[in-house]
């Protein structure tokens, strides 16, 4: 039988080592992503899911390690896979795309050099045909002169044309996934538009699953066919979108449901927001995290971490059973 | 680009009539009869001393004299060093080769193995490769050149005979004065090269080991620092990340990512070296009694030939505003943000 699911997590744990500490960022994450699906990870700074994005790729900083869980691309754990075999995947199979489109391009290498390399590590191509392939990227990311630009530098280049050309790389092996981790945060908001419906576009042609992390709600229902709620390293709520923004059942996604400001409606005096500040990682006892800041909290909030469960599609993470 | 060029050019004079003027003035603190002095060697002609300061206008006032010498400069005449028994230019002419050979050399070793050492200790950062090259590069640092110097002088020299000091040996000598062979360039690795003669190029560059070995050590610990903390901060950048998470070989990621990065300081400090080892080899010319212009500035400050002194300062100011010159050159080689703008 043909596994549906491209992408399998399971169980994930990810620690930070400081000064001999180790403090938990990711606890316990499990979702799986289906080929051609949209999953939005979206959590506040500090829970944990741009790390979760870096351990899918092998990629975590020396301080990060994975503690325990399951990372299955198409069957195979890419946690115990060989560091020589990952590559192989790395940029083929799985893809990403960053927050900062100018720092993460390198500043001494042309754009081409760039976009050529990643064709030639995965596929013997001479140089030519590389090229040639360089400039169709470019102009399917929609820049203008490719092959002119292909020998100009990152630095000639605005923000939101290195995004595009970081979105050229990133599919130029037509990958199963791509991760985009805040693709869209360091540019100004006309940009952002172009870009998320780059990704839309490229997306649906090329049929791959896109894991989409993202501090914005609003962006998130725009792109995703699911969302999934991190808070404190812990996966708070997880549904469809339309179920999710419907009837949100956690909290802390109601609150973030609430703090949206839309267009259309009469402005508030002052903008809604979540009281409180969100956890340290490792400051969060062995209660919900969520409890501090939370008004439905009971007594057994602080001190009992309430269990993920399921309704049909639907998955939260909370104690209290009836809420308002 | 060119703006860069011309900015350096036009520093140059400015830089030269600085370190002359200075050095002219303080010469004047000698008194003209102690400057004459030197031009006659004979104690019964002792009389003649006035005749030459009247000559050379030496009690004139300072500006008039530096006038005069800059004037003859110009004219490409530097004057008569006692101390080397020839005309300035000439001996110029003749040590700066070899210093330039010495200093290329060991600038070579100590990019080479600094860069390679630096990058080697940055990639293993905290394991044992790492304390390693941290140990040999502080050790080295901490060596003082004059006792590294007269260390490797007798254990290679007095004891082992392997390499003797001084430019060539004797036998060298008289092949290249002899009538065979041609001086193309002054500089006699490349002769020897040009003229066939393998005898000769071998036996230079024996002579080049020592000092140059010297002058790396300190250098190449300098060199395997800033190379260590340039990669270290390149290797943390998101660039390097990207590159990664394209797939790249830790090899590409390493060296054409992170490593073009970071070898921009190390050109700076490759050229600022480099330009030290020009004008500065004094202590190990002398330890080696290598016959380059250090050896020579030192010879016409012990014995007051003032000629002799300005012209090799000259040298040096000139050599310097080059230098850096260079480095600008090669910095717009490697980063297209200065080179494009």
């Amino acid at each position: 039988m043909k596994d549906p699911f491209v992408l399998q997590v399971n169980d994930l744990h990810i620690h930070f080592t400081a000064d001999g500490h180790s403090v938990p960022v990711v606890r316990g994450l499990s979702y799986t992503l289906a080929t051609g699906r949209v999953l939005a990870v979206v959590g506040e700074s500090g829970s944990g899911k741009t790390v979760h994005a870096l351990s899918l790729l092998g990629l975590l900083p020396p301080a990060a390690h994975v503690e325990k869980g399951e990372i299955l691309y198409k069957g195979k754990n890419l946690l115990t896979m060989p560091e020589n075999q990952l590559r192989t995947i790395r940029g083929r199979k799985i893809s990403m795309i960053f927050q900062d489109p100018s720092a993460s391009l390198n500043p001494v290498l042309t754009i081409g050099e760039q976009l050529i390399e990643t064709l030639r590590a995965h596929r013997p191509l001479p140089p030519k045909e590389a090229r040639k392939e360089a400039v169709q990227l470019l102009e399917q990311v929609g820049i203008t002169q490719a092959d002119k630009r292909l020998d100009e530098y990152p630095f000639q280049f605005s923000g939101g044309m290195c995004q595009r050309v970081m979105i050229a790389m990133a599919l130029a092996l037509s990958p199963d996934i791509l991760i985009a981790d805040e693709p869209t945060t360091a540019l100004d908001v006309t940009i952002q538009a172009q870009i998320i419906q780059l990704i839309k576009q490229l997306q649906g042609k090329n049929g791959m699953a896109v894991i989409f992390i993202t501090h914005n709600l609003a962006l998130a229902s725009q792109v995703a066919d699911e969302v999934l709620v991190m808070y404190g390293g812990l996966c708070m709520e997880q549904a469809p979108v339309d179920e999710l923004f419907n009837h949100p059942k956690h909290p802390y996604t109601r609150g973030l449901l609430a703090s949206l400001v839309s267009v259309d409606a009469e402005r508030p005096d002052r903008l809604p927001a979540i009281g409180g500040t969100p956890p340290v990682a490792g400051e969060c006892g062995c209660g919900c995290p969520f409890a501090p800041r939370c008004s439905y909290a009971e007594a057994k909030c602080s001190h009992q971490l309430p269990p993920l469960l399921a309704q049909v599609n639907h998955r939260v993470r909370c104690w209290p059973e009836e809420l308002p | 680009m060119f703006r860069y060029i011309v900015r350096r050019l036009l520093l140059l004079p400015v830089v030269v009539l600085g370190v002359t003027f200075l050095l002219f003035f303080l010469t004047q603190r000698l008194s003209p009869e102690m400057r004459a002095s030197l031009y006659v060697k004979d104690p019964r002609q002792m009389g003649a001393l006035e005749e030459v300061i009247r000559q050379y206008g030496l009690r004139d006032n300072v500006f008039k004299q530096y006038g005069r010498w800059l004037g003859q400069v110009a004219k490409g005449d530097l004057g008569y060093s006692p101390s080397a028994n020839m005309p300035v230019s000439q001996a110029l002419k003749e040590y700066l080769p070899a210093t330039v050979q010495l200093a290329l050399v060991t600038m070579i070793l100590v990019v080479f193995f600094g860069v390679w050492f630096g990058v080697f200790s940055a990639v293993h950062k905290d394991k044992w490769q790492d304390s390693l090259a941290r140990v040999v590069s502080v050790g080295g640092f901490s060596l003082p050149i004059f006792v590294l110097g007269l260390l490797l002088l007798m254990l290679f020299y007095g004891k082992l005979g392997w390499f003797a000091p001084g430019g060539y040996s004797f036998q060298t000598d008289l092949i290249i004065h002899g009538p065979s062979f041609k001086t193309y360039t002054g500089f006699l690795l490349v002769d020897a090269l040009l003229n066939g003669n393998m005898r000769v190029f071998g036996d230079v560059l024996s002579h080049l080991v020592l000092p140059a070995v010297t002058l790396c050590i300190g250098s190449f610990a300098l060199m395997v620092r800033v190379m260590r903390s340039s990669m270290l901060e390149e290797l943390n950048k998101e660039y390097v990340r990207t590159a990664r998470a394209k797939g790249l070989s830790p090899r590409q990621v390493v060296y054409k990512h992170a490593g073009k990065n970071a070898i921009i300081p190390v050109i700076t400090l490759a050229s600022i070296q480099f330009i030290r080892l020009l004008g500065g080899t004094v202590i190990v010319e002398t330890i080696f009694d290598y016959p380059g212009i250090g050896r020579f500035g030192v010879m016409a400050a012990q014995q007051l030939d003032i000629a002799g002194i300005l012209g090799f300062s000259l040298m040096v100011a000139v050599l310097f505003v080059l230098g850096n010159l260079l480095s600008d050159i090669l910095y717009t080689a490697v980063d297209p943000r200065i080179r494009l703008e």
